[in-house]
């Protein structure tokens, strides 16, 4: 126990500790199913280690004594502990799985209910794949400590104690000389197990590195390539490659050391037994059924310890598996509904921004004493350059990202006193990117709400102008959107997502309007979809149609993070300021194109 | 059997280990199988009452036995299961080495996460089938034929009676096997099931904030998860009779024996050191019998693995120096481009990205590209160091087709600044020095002034050791393209092309940077794309190019007097201008 001196030893264990408290959590609902299986470890041990003693039986009382009956009756009750142990063995196993399994699939659903909750902020910062890990990989390794990590150990642990009574029971003296290895054995494995500790730590610290190093050359490919640098690159690759290959070489060694050497105490201490017990034999204190017995008590005690050094590698890396899960888990949700968040009814679709400000990065501020004021029902066009906080100001309204400063109300009660969930429902959100989850139309268009009707989606395709591509197609609604909608075209998912808004039919409508052009035809049936969507709605939307921002009732103009203009198109014209550029830069062009095709189809020959 | 042959190389590459260690094993076999020949005479002794010095003998050579068996199996299990991470190792280094020979094209078409997998997970599926499989391949029969000639030189009958559970065995084995790997194949399934909605929810997470769809989404997540739940446990329950079955039929064995040799040994024809003796080799052949169907599914899953990794080894690199490369000596005339035609392989309308391009880039001279997003500009770009080869037509380097030089040759000509920015983990020296082996700190400070990099470095506590994160994230955007810029630089190329690399570097300080290049540049031959006209209108040639192909050439002050799609821009670029400074 020299080893609990050294620090990070202690604190290693102090924390594997506390991990295995907060799974032990997730056991909980399950505990009663979890205690009746470890109760039938010690009948499943039992029966397997009543075998040896009746082969012990067997030998000295029945076939030492010529009793053939005696025999069968010890055949018979060996044959009733196999089954026992057969039985005991399978349910033993199935049950912890069923333990297992319960909690791990409770374990996955907080992850996933978890990572719902943070807010945007986090999945800027962290990449989709690493997420995905935590709910699958990681996951997947704890199952593998219950199956053949700390739930073997217990049963291990268990067993060595059962032999080692029975040893006693049988016959002391031999009960030592059997186990008289055990000492400098304990020793080798606590041994084994620092030294293990070390290496197995830098096997995950190199595998780790080489999987950055290869996920890093195989996105920055075209660099490496266009540098002509693949050779300096596989020389690093394959360094980092040899030191993990020689950090396996040397656990290798040490694994294959601490088998072989259990494995030759084991036989070992059998040839102290044949000694000792062979002298006891022939002084006709024991029968030869003893020695037996003893002999598969050996056995059964060894295996545990010669597999311990799996076992162990397969604890440590299930702890750091439970070390970043438990990390996601808390992270804390920043962006939730506070006790005390109303619902204010009835809702007005009035919106005010009250002087701002907000940054994703600190010193870089985005938005900078932004105000303005919306009235219900009133629709505003948002412009301004890129990188003037359009997509941003957007972004805030249904608190995707909360602001440092000032304040945003909705319907007169400040988002972050709003019921969250109730917040983003009054809010229908378009974004130029239509996402689309794979699934149905139907499904898509509800967004898995199963209690909205057919009819009132159906109702809301045909006002979205979407009805008629969707009718052409052979499933009609049942159609399988493919992973991102890649199966439709891009003026197609913007009719859907109008459809979605109608289908929720929320108060307030906010759009970033796409600017990926699409054909003539699609796009007169947006604008007409757009114009029935945005009747009877309050309207904040950035425009990049030059019919939106002509149908709006105000534009506010933004500019380096800043209001700078609010008011009709014509006064902002007349005023001949930034908007008016503006619209020289973005708009003029769209309505010189629109001029010219109305008189002459081509513009270049 | 295609992936067998790969294999064999790895293997005979390491023909010594794999010997050795065989030997080995075949060493401790004999002394495994020994000791319970030892143990019988042992007993024999005690139970004809023979003299404890008899015993005592036959106690020190087992335990003698046991001391070098202990030696001889560290060695057995070392060097196959080194061999198997050798293997590893040099599968890995050529995959790697591989990789870095196909082509954009081949990155393009496939995601970063499904590569990252199979190198990992399959490299370790066939290192295992190489490591413990080789292991337990070689051991099981050994056991077993020593096991069986030693019991029947014992006893033929009572060797027949103890293996008379093994065809139930075998039969049990084979029935489960297939029900195990499909079980265990629809788990895998699910997971992929699970780990796609999580995928997918993950990069819908706007969507699913913005319509509260959380609910929604976690109780879809949770349906898919117990169905997870489900198939692991129907899983489950085939491993979880399947061992004990196995252990339970060995235990019948031993039974078979107690019984069987009991009777025997009353009648008088067998002695109790025979028993002990069978039991003990049957507990020997216990654990080659339980292993059985994983050694198979071992060898089932590396088989699967290999397969795929040949996909990749096996993809021949598209874009690859010519067995008789012309080598590359310096730029004396240029780059030419003579009727360049290009499709993108992903494009599925098959409309041409770039149609009939002719233009020359005489050494010395400049090249200026504009066009909207989408007209073919970065795709000219690409072309030059062979990203992607062109469909008709050449390009020419010193009237040679590029595709007759030797790959490394051209690329080591060209400076290519991309438009996306790329940076590695390390710190900015050696993403700065990444093109050459030794930079001095002079070169380095002198490519950092020109790209404009040194007001940030100063700001920068460790200056040039400032480690970037991943991709460079902890640097602004500007700063990665300034960073790209001065990497490109520090290679000191006669030829640079800046595919938009200034695209987030603000005007005023592009025009800086343009400034100091442009004394840099004086005798360099340089290709510049910009979406904004104050790059490119000191260029000795402008092209306009719309849809794949060139609508307008000529200088800056003849295009705009030409008052086309240029003049426009410029138009506009003066505008934006103008705003930025409101």
């Amino acid at each position: 126990m020299a080893d609990l001196s050294h620090p990070e030893e202690i604190l290693g264990k102090a924390y594997d500790l506390r991990l295995i408290r907060r799974l032990w959590k997730f056991i909980t609902p399950y505990k009663r199913l979890f205690w009746f299986a470890m109760l039938l470890l010690p009948l499943q041990q039992a029966f397997g280690l009543a075998q040896p003693y009746l082969m012990k039986v067997g030998i000295d009382q029945y076939i030492a004594q010529r009793d053939l009956g005696g025999l069968q009756t010890v055949g018979l009750l060996f044959l009733g502990a196999l089954a026992g142990e057969t039985v005991m063995v399978f349910f033993h196993y199935y049950l912890t799985m069923a333990v297992a399994q319960r909690c791990l699939a409770d374990l996955r659903a907080e992850i996933f209910s978890h990572v719902q909750k943070l807010p945007m902020s986090y999945f800027d910062r962290n990449p989709v794949g690493r997420l995905v890990t935590r709910t699958t990989t990681d996951v997947d390794v704890l199952q593998e400590m219950f199956s053949s990590g700390v739930m073997t150990l217990i049963s291990d642990f268990l067993m060595v104690v059962w032999i080692v009574g029975i040893m006693f029971y049988l016959h002391v003296e031999l009960a030592l000389v059997s186990l008289a290895l055990i000492p400098p054995m304990a020793f080798a494995i606590n041994f084994f197990r620092v030294k293990a500790r070390h290496t197995y730590r830098q096997i995950r610290e190199r595998i780790a590195r080489i999987n950055a190093y290869l996920g890093e050359a195989i996105s920055g490919m075209a660099v490496i390539q266009l540098f002509a640098r693949e050779e300096k690159t596989y020389r690093e690759f394959d360094e980092l490659n040899a030191d993990h290959r020689d950090a396996y070489h040397l656990s290798n060694v040490y694994e294959a050391a601490l088998y072989s050497m259990v494995e030759a105490a084991g036989s070992v201490s059998v040839a102290l037994l044949l000694w000792y017990g062979g002298g006891e034999v022939l002084h006709g204190v024991i029968g030869i059924g003893t020695v037996v017995a003893f002999k598969e008590y050996i056995h059964r005690f060894f295996v545990p310890l010669r597999d311990f050094s799996q076992k162990y590698a397969v604890m440590q890396s299930a702890m750091s598996s439970a070390e970043r899960i438990f990390q996601l888990l808390d992270t804390p949700v920043t962006i939730d509904s506070s006790k005390n968040a109303v619902v204010p009814k009835p809702f007005r679709g009035e919106v005010a921004f009250d002087n701002v400000w907000f940054h994703y990065k600190a010193d870089d501020p985005v938005l900078k004493g932004v105000s303005f004021r919306i009235a219900p029902g009133e629709k505003i066009a948002l412009v301004g350059a890129t990188g003037s906080g359009k997509t941003t100001t957007i972004k805030l309204l249904n608190r995707f990202y909360d602001i440092q400063k000032g304040s945003i109300k909705v319907s007169g009660v400040d988002v972050r006193d709003w019921d969250l969930q109730a917040l983003r429902r009054h809010i229908g959100v378009v974004l130029q990117d239509v996402f689309l989850f794979s699934g149905d139309i139907r499904t898509n268009l509800a967004l898995g709400d199963r209690s909205v009707p057919i009819e009132r989606i159906e109702k809301a395709a045909h006002f979205a102008n979407a009805d008629s591509f969707i009718r052409r197609l052979p499933e009609g609604f049942g159609a399988q959107v493919r992973e991102r909608g890649s199966n439709f075209s891009g003026g197609q998912r913007q009719l859907l997502a109008l459809a979605r808004v109608l289908v929720f039919q929320p108060e307030i409508l906010v759009m970033d309007e796409a600017t990926s052009s699409v054909d003539t035809e699609t796009e007169a049936l947006i604008q007409d979809a757009l114009e029935r969507v945005m009747r009877d709605r309050t309207c904040l939307l950035i425009a990049h149609r030059l019919s939106t921002i002509r149908n709006a009732d105000r534009i506010i103009v933004l500019h380096h993070g800043e209001v700078r203009e609010i008011g009709s198109h014509a006064e902002l014209m007349e005023k001949q300021g930034i908007y008016h550029r503006l619209y020289q830069l973005q708009y003029e062009r769209e309505e010189l194109k629109l001029a010219v095709q109305e008189t002459e189809p081509k513009v270049y020959g | 059997m295609e992936s067998m042959g790969r294999l064999k190389i790895y293997l005979w590459r390491y023909w010594r280990l794999y010997l050795l260690g065989g030997l080995c094993l075949f060493g401790t076999a004999t002394l495994v199988m020994w000791i319970p020949w030892w143990i019988r005479e042992a007993v024999r002794i005690l139970e004809e009452g023979g003299s404890l010095r008899d015993v005592t003998f036959y106690a020190a050579i087992i335990g003698l036995a046991a001391l070098a068996q202990g030696g001889i199996r560290t060695y057995s299990r070392a060097l196959i299961f080194n061999a198997g991470r050798n293997v590893e190792y040099d599968l890995r280094n050529d995959l790697f080495g591989h990789l870095q020979k196909l082509p954009l094209a081949f990155y393009q078409s496939r995601r970063t996460g499904d590569l990252m997998s199979r190198v990992i997970n399959d490299i370790s599926a066939v290192r295992v089938m190489l490591g413990p499989g080789v292991l337990n391949f070689v051991n099981a029969p050994l056991y077993y034929l020593y096991a069986l000639a030693l019991m029947l030189s014992m006893d033929v009958r009572m060797t027949l009676a103890a293996l008379a559970p093994f065809p139930l065995l075998i039969y049990a084995a084979a029935k489960f096997r297939g029900r195990i790997m499909k079980a265990s194949l629809d788990v895998q399934q699910q997971m992929s099931v699970l780990s796609s909605h999580v995928q997918e929810n993950l990069s819908g997470m706007h969507v699913v904030k913005a319509y509260s769809q959380e609910k929604f989404q976690t109780q879809q997540f949770v349906a898919l998860n117990a169905d997870f739940q489900i198939k692991s446990l129907d899983l489950a329950r085939l491993r979880g009779i399947v061992t004990p079955i196995m252990q339970g039929i060995n235990g019948l064995t031993v039974l078979i024996v107690i019984w069987y040799g009991g009777v025997r040994v009353m009648r008088g024809d067998l002695l109790v050191a025979d028993i002990v003796a069978f039991i003990a080799y049957l507990n020997v052949l216990a654990w080659p019998t339980a292993a059985f169907g994983w050694m198979f599914s071992l060898v089932e899953r590396g088989r699967a693995a290999m397969k795929r990794l040949e996909e990749i080894l096996n993809t021949q690199p598209a874009i690859a120096s010519p067995t008789t490369a012309v080598p590359v000596r310096g730029l004396k005339n240029g780059v030419e481009f003579r009727d360049v035609s290009f499709v993108y392989e992903r494009q599925s309308n098959g409309h041409p990205a770039l149609e009939g391009i002719n233009f020359s880039l005489p050494v010395g001279k400049s090249v200026g590209l504009v066009g909207r997003i989408g007209s073919g500009k970065s795709t000219i770009a690409q072309l030059v160091p062979r990203l992607f080869d062109v469909a008709l037509g050449e390009i020419l380097v010193d009237g040679q087709d590029i595709r007759k030089l030797s790959l490394r040759g051209l690329r080591k000509l060209l400076g290519y600044v991309p438009q996306d920015p790329f940076l590695f983990s390390t710190s900015l020296r050696r993403n700065l020095a990444f093109g050459r082996d030794v930079v001095s700190d002079e070169e380095l400070q002198h490519a950092v002034s020109i790209a404009k990099l040194d007001r940030d470095l100063e700001i920068f506590p460790r200056g040039l050791d400032t480690v970037v994160g991943e991709r460079g994230v902890t640097l602004s955007g500007g700063q990665k393209q300034r960073a790209t810029l001065a990497r490109a630089l520090v290679m000191d190329p006669p030829v640079l092309i800046l595919d938009d690399s200034l695209s987030s570097v603000d005007a005023q300080t592009e025009a800086e940077i343009l400034q100091g290049l442009r004394s840099f540049l004086r005798e360099k031959t340089c290709l510049i794309i910009s979406h904004r006209i104050s790059a490119v209108k000191d260029a000795d040639e402008i092209l306009v190019l719309d849809e794949g192909s060139i609508i307008e050439r000529g200088s800056h002050d003849q295009l705009v007097e030409r008052g086309g799609v240029y003049a426009e821009l410029y138009q506009q670029q003066r505008l934006t201008e103008e705003l930025e400074q409101i």
